[in-house]
């Protein structure tokens, strides 16, 4: 059985005068262990998608379906509670606390499982382990790097031990150089058998995921090796880069006395 | 630690989400009961002009409520122990109705004087009452060798007046009927003139002097009664009947006393007012031109006046609580509108919206019980301060303080409630995506 299974799923926005299709047939499911990339541009949907994947938002049609369970289904505490024991969340901008430490960050999510005091602390100085900060631990965000900050937002979405590590654009805030080790990091994590969902713009990034799924104005249309659809992707902003260029070229020839 | 830790964890052995049991369900309700004190109070430490200028306002509003009703139990309690030197079974026949409106005024103005007639017809014609006892009173300069005090209550009185008013002889004797008969010039003073007048000496036996010509022996002394609305009742003499209207005429109007024999207060009131009347020669269709008044009458016009404090108290309370939660309102809507942020976080990572409105009501009570604290603080030195320094007895109650402290985590609840459920019912990408 997938982890995800995503079926005919249709997200219309509702702007009173107009309905805006964000995402218009999305099916395809991800397996347990799995390391997907969802690959668009910005408003081709996957950010619609990503939040439906994290039970953020609900689809107007269709179903979505984790761990073999119908999330449209679920009330909004269930859905809480879905976020808080399956999903383990890596946004862009980090979305830490900026008044809590980094242990106190980690921690935060077992709070709201009901796991006690001590074996929630012991849980994040793992996860803080895990990624290579056990020397940060007591630090404020504000008094960690952009690198360290993203570190400890993965601890945070570890430390839960989720089914599923969805990470939205988690490189997109740093440097190249960080952004790599960050990658390395979540190509580690997938060795260890997480199941991780990686959504970005990069087609250099989603080359580097085992598999990767195109979305072009709410629609699939790439799924298979992460080098392959980026090939394809690259192959296509090709054709249409140099077609820019020759049009613009022209324009400034005719500009021309 | 072991790489096995963070390795996918399979179905078996998670729970479904909803499924916690009852003592996970209680342990994370005081956890992310917890998280939100200690994130109140991190915000408010934060903000610390923010906080500080809602809690003065909370603070002014809790002490403005206590001090009126501290007053108000103040003067209760004078006007209670007052109340309780009439003793409930004694009516008094007067020219004025106690309790009256003032409108009645010149109702009662015109009326004549209790005179000495209508004591001899109460004293000769009435068989319920186990003591009559008329009083005369007037304000009357006191000395002693080259001691003058002024005001002081100078009251002509027969046998029966401790009977009719609960006073009580401490040293001495009380005047008898011979006293009266005789016109003796005798006198008990009260803990006041004593105080004055007989440091180190006995006043048993002395001779002062009170008003224009009357000089009199100090037969007894009463006990010490203590202040009633800041007046002292011990500065007193009293002297028989008869040696007060030598002195100072019978122009002055008689209140008479009388006890009636306890559960006959109605049947004494009755016969009273019949031989009062025929005493008065009023025909039946007459109205009556005297009062027998009870001291319940008394406790009437009082409680009216109560009640108009109370009235104040409340409406000062109703007005403090809503200014004042305007002032937990609005610091709780900035700091729902700062976190929005904050709480699209915690939602993500799995609060439920009962764990954020938790959380933004702890601030709310958090604020208005440091703002209830201040104020029981405030009104406690400025109690401390009334009783040291004026003559009106001020403390605070206990019951106040567990009201002050309820009250304010109340206001906390109900003006936080709105702010606490926007913010609760924030939809979790939408919170994210707040800048």
């Amino acid at each position: 059985m997938a982890l995800i299974e995503l079926h005919h799923i249709v997200k219309t926005y509702d702007l009173g005068l107009s309905k805006v299709p964000a995402l218009r047939d999305i099916h395809f499911s991800i397996e347990r262990g799995e390391f997907v990339a969802i690959v668009g541009q910005s408003g081709s949907g996957k950010s619609t998608l990503m939040n439906i994947l994290g039970c953020l938002d609900t689809p107007t049609e269709g179903q979505y379906r984790l761990s073999n369970r119908d999330v449209s289904t679920l009330s909004d505490d269930e859905l809480a509670d879905v976020r808080n024991l399956e999903i383990g969340f890596v946004f862009q901008s980090f979305q830490l606390l900026p008044r809590a430490s980094a242990l106190e960050n980690v921690e935060l999510p077992l709070i709201y499982r009901g796991v006690s005091k001590k074996e929630r602390r012991e849980r994040a100085v793992d996860a803080m382990k895990l990624v290579g900060l056990e020397d940060r631990m007591k630090h404020r965000p504000a008094e960690l790097s952009g690198g360290q900050r993203q570190r400890v937002a993965i601890a945070r979405a570890l430390v839960t031990q989720p089914s599923l590590l969805l990470a939205d654009e988690p490189t997109g805030n740093l440097d190249s150089q960080t952004g790599e080790e960050i990658v390395r990091l979540f190509l580690e994590l997938h060795g260890r058998g997480n199941t991780i969902v990686l959504v970005t713009h990069e087609p250099k990034l989603a080359a580097r995921c085992p598999r990767a799924v195109r979305i072009v104005d709410g629609l699939v249309i790439a799924d298979g090796p992460g080098r392959e659809v980026a090939m394809a992707n690259a192959e296509a902003l090709g054709a249409e880069a140099l077609a820019q260029f020759l049009a613009a070229d022209k324009a400034a020839q005719g500009a021309r006395p | 630690m072991s790489d096995a830790t963070f390795a996918v964890v399979p179905d078996a052995g998670r729970r479904a989400p909803g499924s916690l049991g009852a003592f996970a369900k209680a342990r994370r309700f005081f956890a992310e009961l917890r998280d939100a004190v200690v994130q109140a109070a991190v915000s408010l430490v934060s903000h610390k002009l923010r906080a500080f200028l809602t809690v003065i306002g909370i603070a002014i509003g809790i002490t403005a409520v206590i001090l009126i009703f501290m007053v108000e139990s103040g003067m209760s309690a004078g006007f209670a122990r007052q109340l309780s030197t009439l003793g409930p079974n004694t009516l008094f026949v007067h020219k004025w109705r106690w309790g009256a409106n003032g409108n009645d005024w010149w109702k009662y103005k015109d009326r004549p004087q209790i005179s000495m007639l209508d004591l001899r017809a109460l004293q000769q014609n009435t068989t319920l009452p186990v003591a009559i006892a008329p009083m005369i009173s007037t304000n009357a300069t006191v000395s002693y060798g080259n001691k003058d005090i002024k005001g002081v209550d100078v009251r002509g009185t027969v046998e029966g007046y401790l009977d009719a008013t609960g006073w009580q002889i401490r040293r001495g004797r009380f005047l008898t009927a011979l006293d009266d008969e005789l016109g003796a010039n005798v006198c008990i003073i009260g803990a006041d003139l004593e105080d004055a007048f007989f440091k180190g000496v006995d006043p048993l036996g002395q001779t002062v002097h009170a008003g224009p010509n009357l000089r009199c022996e100090v037969i007894g002394i009463f006990g010490r009664k203590g202040n009633s609305f800041g007046q002292s009742q011990d500065l007193r003499l009293v002297v028989p009947l008869s040696a007060f209207m030598r002195t100072f005429g019978a122009k002055r109007g008689l209140v008479i006393a009388v006890v009636a024999p306890d559960g006959k207060v109605r049947e004494t009131e009755d016969e009273v007012t019949s031989v009062m009347r025929n005493a008065r020669h009023l025909s039946p269709d007459q109205e009556e031109n005297f009062s027998v008044n009870r001291q319940d009458k008394l406790l009437e016009g009082f409680n009216q006046m109560m009640m108009a404090t109370n009235i104040t108290g409340i409406l000062v309370g109703i007005i403090t609580a809503i200014v004042a939660g305007i002032g937990i309102m609005n610091i709780l809507l900035v700091s729902v509108k700062e976190r929005t942020r904050e709480i699209g976080i915690r939602r993500a990572l799995g609060a439920r919206r009962t764990t954020i409105l938790l959380q933004f009501l702890c601030e709310a009570v958090m604020v208005a019980l440091i703002g209830g604290f201040f104020g029981i603080a405030i009104a406690s030195g400025a109690a401390w301060l009334i009783d040291t320094l004026s003559p009106m007895p001020a403390a605070i109650d206990p019951r106040v303080v567990i009201g002050g402290v309820a009250g304010s985590a109340f206001l906390g609840v109900v003006f936080g409630l709105w702010p606490a459920l926007s913010a609760a019912l924030l939809q979790p990408i939408e919170a994210l995506r707040y800048e």
